[in-house]
């Protein structure tokens, strides 16, 4: 059980973590905690699946090619293919000219501002997004 | 060359900002058509304030062309946050319908007024400047505009846009179950194609995107009948009759929040299929840019 003193501590000593769980063993979000979870990339298929991409920068190439910030060895996708933007809290997705193209839930965009659980396919790559908080 | 097209702002209405219609957005209309050499308007709601600030950001202000389906407040409301239009060395052709109207201009002036807003049409610094359509369309930088009126209360019309083969039409505030040849047939068999008239359809035909206000789900019309909007299916018998390749459902009503919006777009591919059509269809959603 959590007393007082130990909720008024020092915050290096702040019982409520991110990562804590209750009784229950449900997940509880301490609400002073400041730290941020950027928002990540779920790959579901494609050559190296299951993976995760965190975009942590404000911008981050995937493609073909060895020096890109998501590398996949696919020859579906071009050696440059989609570049993910951050502004704030935002991030965009834009083509960059690729053969193939990227598709947003199916539809073929040259660039789109995504959302929790949006789905892009790059080649034969899908890719979940998830929103950083 | 290709036609870029971005979604400023899909709602229709009212702006309905919020977590439930954050996916497809809570600003009112705005498209952008874009070249290499210009940038065409479709219509000034909430959306054209955003269009505005990301303008001023890009290297040079291209030449700027407006054009507004009609004059309702959820078409109009952006335009005096429309920064551009503040900077003295920008230009914006402001398109009538037809030689020798200025009823657009005095309506943006008219809402302009002291009554309503701060500054005053006249004291904007960018030249504003009247342009209008000719009957067989004309050519703006390159791109070919025409337009049709449509069936909404005080009229409106739709654009299409034309370059290098491609084709694009900006349909919205368009009551398309009015203009049903037989509207009984929604009732007696609502599964069957609904015929519209030949020269709307026409207009529309083999337009790589229509971007089209299917406002309403088929329960929710028969409320609002005369309101000047379609119902989803109807918008997607007209896109197959008239051999559309991608279909933007635009203009959603402010009470469907993004799920709803996601049960309007699964009825409508489903419509699609059972025509045996290949249409891609989808909600229109702002931040949304597609190569044409």
């Amino acid at each position: 059980m959590l007393s007082l003193a130990a909720v008024t501590d020092s915050p290096t000593k702040r019982p409520l973590r991110d990562d804590a769980t209750n009784v229950l063993g449900v997940r509880i979000h301490d609400p002073l905690d400041r730290s941020v979870e950027p928002s990540w990339l779920e790959q579901r298929e494609g050559p190296g699946a299951p993976a995760r991409f965190l975009l942590q920068q404000p911008e981050s190439v995937v493609g073909r090619a060895s020096d890109v910030d998501f590398a996949i060895e696919s020859s579906l996708i071009s050696r440059r293919h989609a570049v993910f933007v951050q502004n704030g809290p935002e991030v965009t997705c834009r083509d960059l000219d690729s053969s193939n193209g990227v598709y947003l839930n199916g539809v073929k965009v040259h660039s789109a501002l995504l959302h929790e659980g949006d789905t892009l396919q790059i080649g034969d790559v899908v890719l979940l997004f998830h929103e950083g908080r | 060359m290709a036609l870029f097209v971005r979604f400023w702002g899909t709602r229709g209405s009212i702006p309905t900002p919020g977590f439930k219609t954050k996916r497809y957005g809570g600003n009112t209309s705005c498209v952008e058509v874009r070249t290499d050499e210009s940038v065409f308007i479709c219509d000034g709601g909430t959306g054209l304030r955003e269009l505005g600030q990301d303008l001023i950001r890009r290297a040079t202000p291209p030449p700027m062309h407006l054009f507004f389906s009609h004059m309702h407040w959820d078409h109009i409301q952006g335009f005096p946050f429309f920064v551009p239009a503040y900077a003295d060395h920008n230009v914006l052709s402001v398109y009538e319908i037809a030689p020798g109207q200025t009823r657009i201009r005095e309506l943006l002036t008219g809402q302009m007024r002291s009554e309503y807003f701060p500054v005053s049409f006249c004291d904007l610094g960018a030249k504003i400047q009247s342009g209008y359509l000719e009957h067989q369309g004309k050519l703006i930088d390159g791109v070919k505009v025409r337009c049709i009126s449509q069936h909404h209360p005080g009229t409106s019309y739709a654009y299409s846009f034309e370059q290098g083969g491609k084709k694009v039409v900006y349909s919205t505030d368009n009551e398309l179950d009015l203009w049903l040849a037989d509207p009984n047939l929604c009732i007696t068999s609502p599964e069957s194609l609904r015929i519209l008239p030949s020269e709307f359809v026409d207009f529309v035909r083999n337009a790589d995107l229509l971007i089209a206000d299917g406002q309403y789900t088929e329960e929710e019309y028969p409320t609002r009948i005369g309101w000047g909007h379609a119902r989803t299916n109807t918008v997607v018998d007209l896109a197959v009759q008239a051999g559309v390749k991608q279909c933007a459902i635009f203009h959603h009503d402010p009470m469907q929040t993004d799920d709803d919006v996601d049960r309007k777009l699964e009825r409508a591919e489903e419509r699609a299929r059972r025509h045996g059509s290949n249409l891609v269809i989808f909600g229109a959603r702002e931040g949304m840019e597609l190569k044409v």
